[in-house]
């Protein structure tokens, strides 16, 4: 996905702005001219400046005929789509639910989900999904001491 | 003397020795799988070296960096696809030299000056770090704070096409690490009240995420694509390596010597010198009608290049606490880890561990030769690893080196966060390497720069006031000025619309 210059500038601009604004609360000390806010509002300008730059060349771009989002070929193919978010999508379902289910299932899980959808063998994913998911547990967690959360299995382990 | 003695038994111990074996097979195959860099095999190797004693963890990194540099010029030479960044500048003729039936000594000539190229990387390193270190003892924040912003600046400078897209995304690696508590005054800033968010946006997470996941998002969308292998059998690599070293044997020594002077500058690293000393090669041939039809020349000059730039990269790093190039960014957070604050002080205080550095680069380019030759011959092998297998596997380490580097689902959610920025800013023309540098030297240029106004009450003129700090001041704005020049004549040429895909897929 690459979008025109213009909109990545005014991104850039919006994000600044609220850092700058931010710096408002950060605490004066008497006697001294340079506290916390000092560094942070200077990069916020200088992303001000940047961003209007990158608007201006964008907006000029615009002028010449550029389109405003530019897609990727993959993104007109459903599988590909999938591919993308499913890689982000297991991601955050680790993020949501591990320490409650725990790693090795949903590890397993995942990592399965993702071998079925890339074409591999049902057969194979599953042998793999099992060997990988055990394999990274016992490295991270017992050879290199990783409290990776047990959830379901706690009694077990 | 003692202390080389010392780092010498810190090395020569067994287990260091399966350790650097170990992640020498993991660099082999990282860098000859397509898709996968070397910058990618050091942020996954740093959760499993975060365990470790310093020298085993520095050598782990050193060897998987050096092997994986060279693996990359195996797919290549057999594929047409490199298999890091710093062989493409030499893909095509690599693969012209492959049809033409000299894979056996292309491969040669890649595996031996790669060999001898990372040689000298490390000679000078030795040579110059420990004289650099002399002169940096006596810096004040002044030195440190031009030094910051010179390597920043030269960040920029070397590594976009498009500078006001490598000052945007370097100044917002510098943002991004304002977040956490403020160090002058102890602040916390931009938390949101998050307790995780106190300490910062961790370092490796963020590098695991803007280097390793968002080269995997790009890898998932074209997960079904495939080179086609070149069915040929390997035989002596080593037959006629000896007569392109007779021939140019000047190309070797240009192109190592213009590799660590590449590799020293921050934010420029092995691709980027591979690029332009094979530009160099051909600009400077006899025979430049040659080039493009399978000529060695130029592969003799970028393969040495590429090696020799990994030591130059620590030159830096090692004295003054600036990455040379995104693996070495990585390896200061591994230093501060270990306690070893890069700097000229940790030449006085732990000079063993710095010798243990070098002994180690000297071993892993020797290792080089027999275990580059092993992958060479299992290339067929390493290549036949489907690469649908291969993702979801790397996601889960990557996740799980996020996991372990703070305890809890915090460091996978900062992955997954500037994994998607990352591969955002990628598809839009921004450079992610000024970025992470920016979220490496962040604190070290703040720190300075309060300091010093501080020191200096907000007079600039004692920014220029001691010798070194004014030559590294005017030399930063210098850097300035050529890059505003540079853009205001440039302007008109990037007018147009771009209409390249850059994720090709």
């Amino acid at each position: 996905m690459r979008a025109n210059d213009a909109i990545n500038g005014l991104i850039l601009i919006i994000f600044a702005v609220a850092m700058i604004a931010l710096t408002a609360a950060f605490p004066e000390f008497p006697g001294q001219h340079y506290g916390p806010s000092l560094f942070p509002r200077v990069l916020g300008a200088l992303l001000i400046i940047c961003g209007g730059l990158l608007m201006w060349r964008g907006l000029a771009a615009r002028r010449a005929g550029a389109p405003l989002v530019y897609m990727a070929a993959w993104t007109r193919q459903p599988w590909r789509v999938g591919s993308f978010f499913l890689m982000l999508v297991s991601l955050l379902i680790y993020i949501l639910v591990a320490e409650t289910v725990g790693f090795i299932p949903i590890a397993f899980l995942c990592m399965l989900a993702l071998f079925l959808w890339f074409g591999v063998r049902p057969i194979t994913a599953v042998i793999v999904g099992v060997v990988a998911t055990l394999t990274i547990h016992w490295f991270f967690a017992t050879l290199l001491r990783v409290p990776l959360p047990r959830g379901w299995l706690d009694a077990i382990l | 003397m003692d202390a080389l003695l010392t780092a010498a038994a810190l090395v020569f111990d067994l287990k260091v020795f399966w350790v650097i074996i170990a992640s020498a097979a993991f660099g082999m195959f990282v860098g000859a799988m397509p898709g996968l860099t070397a910058t990618m095999a050091t942020a996954l190797l740093v959760p499993v070296t975060f365990f470790m004693d310093p020298v085993p963890a520095l050598g782990a990194i050193v060897t998987a960096t050096a092997m994986a540099i060279f693996a990359g010029d195996i797919p290549a030479a057999m594929l047409r696809i490199p298999g890091t960044p710093a062989s493409a500048a030499y893909t095509d003729e690599s693969y012209a030299m492959s049809k033409k039936g000299e894979l056996d000594l292309n491969l040669g000539v890649n595996l031996v000056f790669s060999v001898m190229g990372g040689m000298v990387g490390v000679a000078i390193l030795i040579f110059c770090a420990p004289a650099l270190a002399e002169a940096a003892i006596n810096f004040s924040s002044f030195e440190y704070f031009w030094l910051a912003l010179l390597g920043l600046t030269c960040a920029v400078f070397m590594t976009a096409d498009d500078p006001l897209k490598g000052i945007t995304s370097l100044v917002f690696g510098l943002a991004i690490n304002c977040i956490g508590i403020d160090p002058t005054a102890g602040f916390p800033r931009f938390t949101f009240g998050s307790v995780e968010l106190l300490q910062g946006i961790s370092f490796i997470p963020a590098m695991i995420g803007m280097f390793a996941l968002s080269e995997l998002l790009r890898g998932a969308v074209s997960v079904d694509e495939k080179g086609a292998v070149l069915a040929q059998k390997i035989g002596n690599i080593f037959h006629g390596v000896w007569g392109v070293f007779k021939t140019y044997w000047f190309n070797f020594l240009r192109g190592s010597a213009l590799g660590v002077v590449i590799g020293a500058l921050p934010g420029a690293g092995a691709d980027i010198a591979a690029w332009i000393s094979f530009a160099i090669s051909k600009r400077f041939s006899k025979t430049p009608e040659k080039f493009g039809t399978g000529h060695i020349e130029g592969i003799v000059d970028a393969t040495s290049a590429n090696n020799s730039a990994l030591g130059g990269a620590w030159i830096p790093a090692l004295v003054f606490g600036i990455p040379g190039d995104s693996i070495t960014a990585i390896v200061i957070g591994v230093l501060y880890m270990k306690g070893m604050n890069p700097g000229p002080t940790v030449f006085l205080q732990n000079p063993q561990f710095i010798y243990a550095v070098f002994i180690i680069f000297v071993l892993a380019n020797v290792l080089m030769l027999p275990l580059g030759w092993a992958a060479i011959k299992s290339a067929k092998q390493i290549l036949r690893v489907p690469r649908n297998i291969l993702l979801p596997i790397i996601l889960l380490f990557c996740l799980v080196g996020a996991y372990s580097m703070t305890n809890s689902p915090f460091g996978v959610i900062i992955m997954l966060a500037l994994g998607v920025i990352g591969w955002l800013m990628e598809e839009n023309g921004f450079p992610i390497a000024p970025a992470i540098l920016g979220l490496v030297l962040g604190e070290m240029l703040e720190q300075n720069f309060m300091t010093s106004m501080i020191k200096a009450d907000g007079n600039a003129l004692f920014f220029f006031e001691r010798p070194i700090a004014a030559c590294l001041g005017v030399a930063t704005l210098l850097i300035w000025g050529a890059m505003i020049w540079k853009g205001l004549r440039g302007r008109r040429a990037t007018l147009a619309p771009p209409n390249t895909d850059p994720a090709g897929a």
